[in-house]
């Protein structure tokens, strides 16, 4: 089935007519709902009817609307108390207590989950995931996250201090990823070529998106090069939600200048004038860093106006989220740039037609963003060389805590599993033993510790039922449980479902029912519920839950509790 | 759907002139439910609360529901035979010691084609006058003469489908989310695809807010903006001269007229900017296809059949007229508005507007019905209240219609209805008319009766009825028949679609028109022998001679009412959404509850002035009449002005509007009255003292 | 023009033309819950499913604009048996059965639909809003198929409905959640009259149905 996207009148993202509104209001200046929204949020703790009024009066969107937004988002939607301490309940987390640091901190505090205590001075909600996994369990107490073993005691006794950051390495001689932007690949882009001959490169290169779907770059450029509509819009996925995966946040606060180089890039190639970044608001530094880069890069002359006396001007704004995991899918992105639900859209139409303010728009993770300076300087060729046999370019992967050497490490492609388990993060620490492994997020497959020989690239890990996903790699220990992890990531995957689809609403939570109770687990009754939600579901949310499930299914069935 | 219900019927609403297709669910001889036709060309499966959901009062305890015969000062029920034989005999007295002139009818825009068919004829075959006329007269008869003389025919020259087509359209004087619901939200939608709106409004209507520009001229200065419009056409080259040249005759007068109507002096008339004036002018001009509509805010004025000129003239002179997305669309405010003056019951004319002066088609009734006629008109609806004070009319018959409520200058109509010798009131509720009839016959609403309606995109649509009149009430149709064959002319009419045969034989407009061919769809009239209608009119050639449309020169001419130091404010009246003009249905149904009472809108600078916020009560007095109400402060409202609507007879709105009308069809003029407000219970700027004891 | 084959009969459509519309014109009868003709198609409730050659799974009949040389077949296993589990699964999160002349009961009955294999929990009997004359909102028998959202945004242009929550808990609110009374709505009934469950009625047919409404 070819994805070319039909020719189209009718079609919608989102709804046409709230698009159409918020695109009237911000060509007038207007600010989004949900900007005025966390706003209150940030200012008040709380959210309440008169400020969801201002809200719809300042974004010039219905009221109606502007409730729905108000009760979509996580953080909208537990009020703050004067000292708002938020627990990471993230897969490394888990794999690293069992979720104890959980009842540990809230049996400290004196609070449940979403509760504030009644004089308003103290509030503690659960968080998805804070991004220090190679640290866990982490907390995030204010503006200040504390991750290690002892996290949770210094929170208690109101002395967290900010935790470390991971170790970031590269496999290769010369780092591709992980070497400092320069731009210097849009310098010789601007001099030597023209967008048609860049297209043309980057589609040889054969980029595989990195944030998990692994549709090429190129193609995705070439449908919104040639779409009607002005002006066009590149989008950076910085909505890094897997739990267990760091690898965006390590390119957005560490080395912000390479995707953004790859971002003017690519409008320059789709002809493309302003540029947004999505960042999640668990990831407080992200957007500082990013506004810093980006007015670095403005008086280097490299963004703005006719940047280096070519005619090209480009312009990047970031945005940050409000908390919602499905919000990484790319229309429920550009729902939420626009300020509305972060629902999934049906597709066609495929952003590139009809995306933000229903206008061409290229959606790309950040990662993937990241590749595209190699690309300008050193062209396809080069570019496919860096993984001889294997899938073009290069790959992040992180480990959590679990690993004696935890961290975000470029690697090529075509790697063993166990290679990258054993010789990149050296084994497990503390003398355990690996019982499982989860790749590419929670909606990727688990390898048994007997087949870590699986090859580290798209379609053999897709054999194996798992996948690259965004390149997470998460351990299971020989403590672990797996029922828990099921009902682990079966609370997850049924927390942060949009509500849109009917599969995902009701059958992930049905599938998390059944593994909350103490009953034994019918399991053709689950089957057939896995079925309906990976061939029912809208988007690969509800679709892609039932891959780990099946790898319990098939590596830990005696431990699943099955009737 | 069959166990909740005995049956359902199509049929089409009879509140607006949208006139959505519904299909009404009975249960147990009541409406149950009423839900949208999904195949109702003008409303496509939506429809809006009146007609969805306001049907409770068709078996309201209120109902008229037996003939009533006045008796020392009351009423008291009568036999049908009673009734009937006191209406009949005292209207053959009266039309036998003083004429048949002495006795006029006033026919329903609510009631079917047929209805106000055989109300015609019984007033011009069974009395032998032409003293007949519709409420028309008192919202759209502009239009209906400006168009006839500016292109042929007294009709929408599209269908509401057309708004689908336009690039740009102008709304002037009308405000569709509320008077149109569904053809509002068909605009509204519109513009959020890319169709360019302007509104014309001294309020700031719901449409505004969508549209990409507003202009708020001064009440009663529409002429000078229309004018101004078509100034800047002219000035910068914008006029369509192929089609002029083509298509029509009188623009050299016009060209020469335009002259004075700069931006500038067009913005010291009306008060809107200059800048603004030409973007409008533009964004109709430069648009592929637009189109313009327009509503009472246009008619009911001084000058109100002049401005409809002056809308076809922009129109003419850009050409966009007489295709797909160009339509000229006049938003008829009632269900049969448009179809009670298409079948003749006006003083002027028979079926088709064709006059009543006109030898070959005055011989074709007269042959027809067997009777001789006048050749010279009958009596316009003020012209009948004018002769009832002079003593010169005896006697009315009045079917579907509260004159007393909603027409101006209340005290005159009053005195009128008090010195007629016999007044005959037909209605579904006693109502303020009725208060002076000597005979109140119970009549039938529209889900209770057979016939057809006609929508103001000309679409002639079937009405079946649902359920069957309460009590004893009967269907206007048998009455009126029977009225007339008891006074000595019998139609020979069985049911309402023997009337539509007779109509289509005698009008080549509604040559092809009957009951199964309208069917599901309706049809746009002219309907030719063939059954095929007509969606856009003037395609090839308009209806005058040459088939050459007319422009008029006509200048600019103050309105009837301007603010004055005694009467500082200008009232302009219009409609709300949840209730319908005189509000006799409306207010008998749940949608009081959500809507119990009228409002003046005021700007807070003229509140301001005079210590007014919003929920205090305030007298508002104008040269006729006074009435009491509460106050709304908004910033919808321009300043130097107020507005309100005329749904409730405790308020009585209409008291305070006189007898300015329009020059040409005596249309009065609602939307300017100079009025003076004051805070109830103090005087302006004199501070209330609070005591124990008040 | 674009020839497409329904169930081993060939059709010719024009570009553009959804699946679902091509194979209704051809009278096959496919099962949808939250398509309303008179809206844009939303994509949600996954009934629809139907199999195309070639495609990797179901593909959800009203969204999916035809190709030309599609082979449509509306009543592909894998299709029929999601479609089910998802009616299934919607009617386990109700606490009472869909009234008989719902949509969602006569869906229920053409996929011959039986006792829910995933019962769990269900939606909390909330207040209902019958404040309205007219309009009554039972919110514990909303299965957020969001045609009254979009009713009230794209027929009638009012925005007075949106979409709440998320995941489970997800339903429908007029306003800031105040009722249909205190909202912007303009009381047109365009939500009563697509609503598959009579989540949103109409206060006269709850009458009609209970004499003693349940308060």
């Amino acid at each position: 089935m070819d994805k070319q996207p039909a020719r189209e009148d009718d079609w919608v993202v989102v709804s046409r007519n709230l698009v159409e509104l918020v695109r009237r209001h911000h060509e007038q200046g207007a600010p989004t709902a949900l900007d005025v929204l966390k706003e209150a949020m940030d200012q008040n703790g709380e959210i309440t009817d008169d400020d969801r009024r201002l809200a719809a009066e300042r974004s010039g969107l219905p009221e109606a609307t502007v409730h729905g937004v108000s009760t979509f988002y996580e953080d909208l939607l537990v009020p703050r108390g004067r000292r708002h301490v938020r627990v990471c309940t993230g897969t490394a987390c888990f794999a690293a207590t069992g979720d104890a640091h959980v009842d540990e901190l809230a049996g400290g505090l004196g609070l449940s989950l979403g509760e504030r205590s009644d004089d308003g001075s103290l509030s503690l909600a659960e968080t998805v995931c804070l991004g220090y996994c190679h640290a866990s369990p982490a907390v995030r107490d204010g503006d200040v996250i504390d991750a290690g073993p002892d996290a949770i005691e210094r929170v208690l006794a109101d002395a967290a201090k900010p935790a470390p950051e991971p170790l970031v390495e590269s496999l290769l001689d010369e780092p591709v990823l992980i070497r400092t932007g320069d731009w210097s690949g849009l310098r010789k882009a601007l001099a030597e070529t023209t967008p048609e001959l860049l297209l043309e490169e980057v589609k040889a290169a054969e980029v595989r998106g990195r944030g998990g779907a692994g549709f090429p770059a190129g193609a995705k450029w070439e449908f919104a090069r040639n779409a009607e509509g002005e002006p066009k819009f590149i989008v950076a996925n910085g909505d890094e939600g897997d739990p267990g995966s760091y690898i965006d946040k390590v390119l957005m606060e560490d080395n912000p200048h390479l995707f953004l180089e790859g971002m003017a890039l690519a409008g320059f190639a789709v002809g493309a004038s302003h540029g947004f970044v999505l960042v999640r608001s668990e990831y407080p530094r992200s957007k500082p860093e990013l506004e810093d880069a980006i007015f670095h890069a403005h008086t280097e002359g490299l963004l703005g106006e006719d940047i280096l006396g070519s005619g090209f001007s480009f312009d990047i704004t970031v945005i940050e989220g409000a908390g919602s995991y499905v919000v990484g899918e790319e229309t429920a992105l550009l729902a939420c740039l626009q300020g509305l639900r972060g629902t999934v859209s049906a597709r066609p139409p495929f952003p590139a037609q009809r995306g933000l303010h229903g206008l061409p728009t290229v959606v790309n993770n950040i990662e993937t963003l990241a590749n595209i300076p190699f690309i300008a300087s050193h062209g396809a060729e080069a570019y496919r060389a860096l993984s001889p046999g294997a899938t073009a370019g290069t790959k992040l992967v992180c480990f959590n805590e679990r690993f004696e050497r935890p961290g975000a490490f470029e690697v090529p492609f075509g790697m063993t599993v166990r290679e990258l388990c054993e010789d990149v993060a050296g084994g497990m620490r503390d003398g355990r033993s690996v019982k499982a492994v989860q790749i590419g997020g929670p909606l990727g497959g688990i390898l048994p510790a007997s087949r870590l020989d699986a090859v580290f690239d798209f379609e053999p890990l897709v054999a194996e039922g798992c996948m690259v996903g965004h390149g997470g790699i998460v351990a299971f220990d020989d403590r672990t449980d797996m029922r828990d992890v099921a009902r682990h990531l079966l609370h997850f995957g049924a927390d942060e479902s949009c509500g849109k689809c009917f599969p995902c609403r009701i059958g992930l939570r049905r599938a998390h029912e059944m593994f909350v109770s103490n009953a034994p687990v019918e399991r053709v009754s689950l089957e057939e519920l896995l079925e309906a939600l990976e061939l029912g579901s809208l988007c690969a949310h509800g679709s892609g839950m039932p891959a780990p499930i099946r790898s319990l299914l098939a590596h830990f069935p005696e431990e699943l509790g099955l009737a | 759907m069959s166990d909740r219900f005995d049956s359902t019927v199509t049929t089409t609403c009879g509140y607006c002139g949208v006139g959505c297709r519904l299909e009404a669910h009975a249960r147990d001889g009541r409406i149950a439910s009423i839900s949208p036709a999904l195949d109702g060309p003008a409303n496509n499966g939506h429809t809006c609360l009146k007609g969805r959901f306001a049907h409770q009062f068709s078996r309201h305890r209120n109902r008229l529901t037996a003939p009533l015969i006045r008796e020392h000062g009351g009423f008291r029920i009568a036999t049908w035979e009673e009734a009937l034989h006191r209406v009949v005999s005292e209207l053959s007295r009266i039309r036998d010691d003083h004429g048949p002139d002495a006795i006029a009818g006033l026919a329903s825009s609510r009631a079917t084609n047929e209805d106000c068919y055989v109300m015609q004829r019984l007033m011009r075959a069974a009395i032998g006058t032409h003293n007949i006329d519709n409420c028309s007269r008192v919202c759209h008869s502009p239009t209906s003469f400006a168009l006839r003389k500016s292109f042929g025919l007294s009709g929408a020259t599209g269908s509401f489908e057309d708004i689908d087509a336009a690039d740009a359209a102008i709304i002037i004087g009308a405000n569709p989310t509320e008077g149109h619901p569904v053809a509002g939200a068909r605009i509204k939608q519109a513009t959020l695809r890319g169709m360019q709106l302007v509104t014309i409004d001294p309020r700031r209507i719901e449409l505004a807010d969508y549209a990409v520009l507003h202009l708020s001229p001064r009440p009663g200065t529409n002429a000078a903006v229309m004018l101004g419009l078509a100034h800047v056409v002219a000035r910068d080259g914008l006029v369509d001269h192929d089609f002029l040249s083509a298509r029509t005759e009188g623009y050299a007068e016009v060209e020469d007229l335009l002259g004075d109507y700069t931006p500038e002096e067009v913005s010291r008339i009306t008060g809107v900017p200059a800048h603004d004036l030409e973007r409008a002018a533009h964004i109709y001009a430069e648009a592929g296809d637009a189109s313009i509509i327009w509503g009472l805010g246009v008619t009911e004025h001084l000058y109100g059949s002049e401005v409809v000129r002056l809308i076809c003239n922009l129109a003419l002179m850009t050409g966009k007229v007489g295709r797909r997305g160009s339509a000229l669309l006049p938003f008829r405010g009632q269900n049969n508005v448009q179809g009670s003056s298409d079948m003749g019951a006006l003083p002027d004319t028979f079926t088709a507007y064709r006059s009543v002066g006109d030898e070959e088609v005055a011989r074709a009734f007269e042959e027809r019905w067997g009777v001789t006629m006048k050749r010279e008109r009958g009596l316009k609806i003020p012209e009948m209240f004018d002769a009832a004070v002079a003593g010169d009319l005896k006697a009315m018959y009045i079917f579907g219609e509260d004159v007393a409520q909603t027409d101006p200058n209340t005290k005159h109509v009053e005195a009128a209805l008090e010195s007629l010798d016999f007044l005959v009131c037909q209605d579904i509720f006693e109502n303020e008319t009725t208060k002076y009839a000597d005979v109140i016959l119970p009549a039938s609403s529209f889900l209770e009766k057979t016939g057809t309606f006609t929508n103001a995109e000309r679409r002639i649509q079937l009405v079946e009825p649902a359920i069957e009149p309460p009590g004893a009430a009967r269907t206007d149709f048998d009455i009126i028949t029977t009225i007339s064959r008891e006074l000595g002319h019998d139609m020979g009419f069985e049911t309402p679609a023997d009337a539509m045969r007779e109509i289509a034989e005698m009008t080549p407009d509604f040559a092809g028109v009957t009951f199964q061919r309208v069917g599901r769809r309706g049809l746009q009239w002219p309907v030719a022998p063939d059954g095929t209608d007509s969606p856009i009119l003037y395609e090839d050639e308009f209806i005058l001679p040459g088939g050459r449309a007319q422009l008029a020169a006509l200048p600019y001419k103050p309105p009837g009412s301007a603010a004055s130091d005694e009467y500082p404010l200008i009232l302009v009246t219009g409609r709300r959404l949840q209730h319908y003009n005189a509000g006799t249905m409306t207010r008998r149904t749940g949608n009081l509850d959500l809507v119990s009472s009228d409002w003046l809108e005021m700007h807070p600078a003229d509140a301001a002035k005079l210590g007014i916020v919003s929920g205090d009560r305030a007298e508002v007095r104008s040269v006729v009449g006074a009435i009491e109400i509460e106050v709304l402060v908004t910033e919808r409202i321009e300043p130097g002005h107020v507005f309100t609507a005329f749904h409730f007879p405790e308020i009585r709105t209409n008291l305070l509007i006189g007898a300015s009308a329009d020059v040409n069809t005596s249309c009065p003029e609602y939307k300017v009255v100079a009025v003076a407000v004051t805070p109830i219970g103090r005087a302006a700027g004199v501070p209330q003292l609070e005591t124990a004891a008040t | 023009m674009i020839r497409i084959k329904i169930d081993g009969e060939e059709t010719l459509v024009e570009a553009g033309t959804t699946v679902l519309d091509a194979a209704r014109g051809l009278g096959r009868e496919i099962p949808t819950l939250c398509f309303d003709d008179r809206q844009d198609a939303f994509g949600a409730c996954r009934v629809c499913l139907v199999g195309i050659e070639g495609a990797p799974g179901p593909m959800a009949s009203c969204t999916t604009p035809v190709r030309d040389g599609m082979k449509v077949d509306t009543l592909d296993p894998a299709s029929r048996r999601v479609a089910t589990a998802v009616v299934e699964l919607v009617l386990s999160e109700l606490p009472r059965p869909p009234a008989e002349h719902t949509e969602l009961a006569q869906i229920s009955r053409m996929l011959d639909v039986g006792t829910p294999r995933w019962p769990g929990e269900q939606h909390d009997v909330k207040k209902h809003d019958e404040s309205h004359p007219y309009l009554a909102f039972h919110h514990e028998l909303c299965i957020s198929c969001g045609r009254c959202v979009r009713a009230c945004d794209e027929v009638q242009g009012t925005f007075a409905l949106t979409a709440t929550g998320r995941g489970f808990g997800a339903n429908v609110a007029a306003g800031l959640d105040e009722g249909f009374r205190a909202s912007a709505c303009v009381s047109c009934g365009a939500c009563a009259d697509t609503c598959p469950t009579d989540a949103i009625t109409e206060m006269s047919l709850l009458q009609l149905a209970d004499p003693e409404p349940v308060r």
